[in-house]
């Protein structure tokens, strides 16, 4: 037995100690979080442990993600991670897969062999598909996220504790496109006008394939961007004297000059408080040659001037159309591409001076262009010690424990716990489940009917992904029944509905067994909906878990990176911090981890 | 998501149940035969005794999977001459900007009779799209003509 072993017996217990090493856990994501995540599950005896990540290392995660070198750059963070992993404790077990947790090849039974999942993910959308996986198959999911110096460890139990979904999320921020086009007010309007609009129709991807352009949905609306296409052929026009003597001074005539003039014509839009814009004048910016804008470009601290940002903007017009018509390259916006990123910096900036908006440096407009998150090592570690915590308590069943764990920076206290129940409105956790086994021929119809004679339904609706599959009295979904299951892609939830009978959500589970019905259903009682009022609408912030939305609601990252809202709330009076739903001392010591 | 997924559903059963004469609004079908309730095929009638009369306009309503806590995207199909309606088709109209008038507790019926009232009565503060803009505020004769002629191309079945 190796010393580790006698070390966690002692610090844990035989018990808790021995429900470790016989665990069984899957790991999703072996980026920052999960790196630290694994090395702390090996080095505490972990039995087994599977981790599925679909990323490839880095250069850029080689600061924080310590079990990467440089050696492994390229290669996959699951697979890399298991073997850098394995060499701390041969006597744990670990499987590494390359692949989206959301494939098919992590069925449902696959899921089921674990005790603890942990998500170490940073994305909403696979923390989501994990959270309702467990949540169906009812697996305790240990849910982890960091963002700068603020993190969060919860425990996710069905029916114990709140699930990802109980508390709505801020999606990210998007900009309607008049304010991008017409009336921008803030740094970031020019930004995304600079990033996503000015530089993708000069040097981007050809106008032919410009509808399948991926423009970062969650900062534009593609179509209208499209539509800014169709009505700046003018611009289009500009692109092909690319490489010419002209080029940048007819650019910078048609968006910075007559561009803005036209708009500043149309007076209805400006007033005293939203002044019309200024054009600039080429000619005479071009006549002053004493910035440099190679020199310039290396300020990126500084706020340039409207002179400095035209000398910067000519030089990186220089770069580009170089990359661009003797390299023949395709560029898009990087914001490690240095060329790129001085554009998007001096383009944005001279736009905001033209609308009279604070510019920014060039280190800032890297990281609202790149929608740079702060990654701190520190926080995922702590964050990642915290899993495992809430790990022990999950093993040991005690899940009134299992608090959500909150971190950020603070002078009084670090960490802030509470517990707390499910949301009752929850659509994920609070609805009625139950399993339905498929064979891979079951069709519609197989369904429908198992439905009906198991659940004693005449009608209903089938609902999945925001799609109705089946309705009973409308003769259109005839054509839809003999159709299978797989063939509809119908493998993971579908929701049942009848006329006063709650909501019914069934997990489709593929079945081997020779023997059984193509379709078969686990019986369950439908209690009657409860009372509602004709049009369910519910307001945005209108959770009612014991909780109140203040004023003092966290907004969440724009990437969802941090994964719930701290569930304890802090109202700053000066000096004190004041919890309010625990009434708890200000100097009860500065870190406390329940 | 299925916050979206419900209400989209609630919406399609109000709207079956009873709506108003002569508008259309259904959830689009996919190739596999199945409803996708967040892209519906919809068509706003031109009000009676306006320039707009005996006028059907198709339009294509997207909802984001936010909805209803954001609002959706109505896009005039073909593209409207119309001051407020971007040279797209999409229609701008403050109850369906997420930073003015939109509220989760709206109908996809308001939604319609908005777009309906909007028709008659452009906003002359947010001009959308130059040709109907500059014509509605320099001749309106000219104006007129223009959408009886769009009225023509778009008959009320």
């Amino acid at each position: 037995m190796a010393i580790r072993d006698t070390y966690a017996r002692q610090s844990l217990g035989k018990n808790l100690s021995g429900l470790v090493a016989k665990s069984k856990v899957l790991m999703v994501g072996a980026g920052g979080i999960g790196c630290e995540l694994l090395k702390n599950l090996v080095l505490m005896n972990f039995g087994e442990i599977h981790v599925v990540d679909l990323d490839t290392i880095d250069l850029s995660n080689l600061n924080r993600q310590f079990l990467f070198r440089n050696e492994h750059i390229k290669q996959s963070k699951a697979i890399v991670a298991q073997k850098v992993a394995s060499r701390f404790n041969p006597s744990v077990v670990i499987k590494a897969y390359h692949g989206n947790i959301k494939d098919s090849q992590f069925s449902k039974a696959w899921f089921r062999q674990f005790d603890i999942v942990f998500n170490a993910l940073d994305n909403m959308d696979a923390r989501r598909y994990v959270n309702t996986v467990c949540i169906a198959l009812d697996i305790p999911l240990v849910e982890s996220g960091t963002t700068g110096f603020r993190g969060q460890a919860s425990v996710i139990k069905k029916g114990i504790t709140p699930c990802y979904d109980c508390t709505e999320r801020e999606t990210p921020k998007s900009f309607p496109v008049c304010t991008i086009r017409s009336t921008p007010s803030q740094p970031i309007h020019c930004i995304v006008w600079a990033k996503s609009y000015l530089f993708t129709e000069i040097f981007g991807e050809g106008s032919d394939d410009v509808k399948e352009l991926d423009y970062e949905a969650d900062e534009n609306d593609k179509d209208e961007l499209d539509d800014i296409k169709k009505e700046t052929a003018a611009l289009q026009k500009i692109r092909k004297s690319i490489g010419t003597d002209s080029f940048a001074e007819l650019l910078f005539q048609k968006v910075f000059t007559s561009d803005i003039e036209t708009l500043g014509s149309i007076k209805e839009r400006w007033s005293k408080q939203r002044p019309a814009p200024q054009p600039l004048d080429y000619q005479g910016l071009n006549a002053d040659k004493s910035k440099s804008g190679a020199e310039e470009a290396s300020q990126d601290q500084k706020t340039w001037t409207v002179k400095e940002c035209f000398a910067v903007l000519q030089d990186s017009i220089r770069r580009l159309t170089d990359r661009a018509v003797s390299k023949k390259e395709s560029l898009d916006f990087d914001k490690d591409d240095e060329d790129t990123l001085d554009f998007v910096a001096a383009a944005a900036n001279l736009r905001s001076y033209i609308f009279g908006i604070d510019p920014k440096s060039k280190f800032d407009i890297k990281q609202m262009a790149g929608n740079i998150i702060p990654a701190i090592a520190t926080t995922n570690a702590i964050i990642a010690g915290a899993c495992v915590l809430q790990a022990f308590k999950v093993l040991s069943q005690e899940y009134k424990q299992a608090k959500q764990l909150a971190m950020f920076q603070s002078t009084d206290r670090m960490m802030l716990s509470h517990f707390e129940g499910p949301n009752p409105k929850c659509q994920t956790c609070s609805v009625l489940r139950t399993s339905a086994m498929i064979k891979k021929e079951a069709t519609l119809q197989d369904l429908v009917s198992a439905l009906q004679s198991t659940l004693g339904y005449e009608d209903l609706s089938l609902l999945a992904n925001s799609q109705v599959l089946f309705e009973t009295d409308d003769e259109d979904f005839e054509d839809m029944l003999p159709k299978t299951l797989i063939e509809l892609e119908l493998t993971s939830f579908i929701t049942v509905q009848t006329d006063g009978k709650e909501d019914l959500v069934l997990t489709i589970e593929e079945a081997s067994d020779a023997d059984m019905n193509p379709v078969s259903l686990t019986s369950i009682t439908i209690p009657d909906k409860k009372p509602e009022a004709p049009l369910a609408i519910e307001q945005p912030n209108g959770h009612t878990n014991g909780q109140s939305n203040g004023t003092s609601h966290r907004k969440r990252a724009a990437s969802g990176d941090l994964p719930a809202r701290p569930a304890v709330r802090v109202k700053t009076n000066d000096d004190a911090v004041i919890i309010d739903d625990e009434p708890v001392a200000v100097d009860d010591g500065p870190i406390v981890i329940d | 998501m299925s916050l979206c997924q419900n209400r989209l559903n609630e919406e399609r059963k109000q709207w079956r149940k009873d709506h108003p004469f002569g508008f259309v609004a259904k959830p689009a079908r996919l190739p596999t035969g199945a409803m996708d309730l967040k892209k519906w095929e919809c068509a706003v009638p031109g009000k009676e005794k306006t320039i707009w009369a005996d006028g059907l306009f198709k339009l294509e309503v997207t909802f984001p999977d936010e909805y209803p806590t954001k609002p959706p995207k109505c896009r005039f199909m073909p593209a409207l001459f119309h001051p407020n309606v971007y040279p797209s088709g999409t229609v701008c109209l403050s109850i369906l900007n997420e930073e003015e008038g939109w509220k989760p507790a709206i109908t996809i019926k308001e939604i319609l009779l908005g777009i309906q009232e909007l028709l008659n009565e452009p906003n002359i503060e947010s001009p959308a799209q130059a040709e109907a803009y500059q014509l509605f505020k320099k001749d309106k004769v000219a104006y007129e003509r223009k959408v009886k002629a769009v009225v023509k191309e778009n008959p009320t079945p």
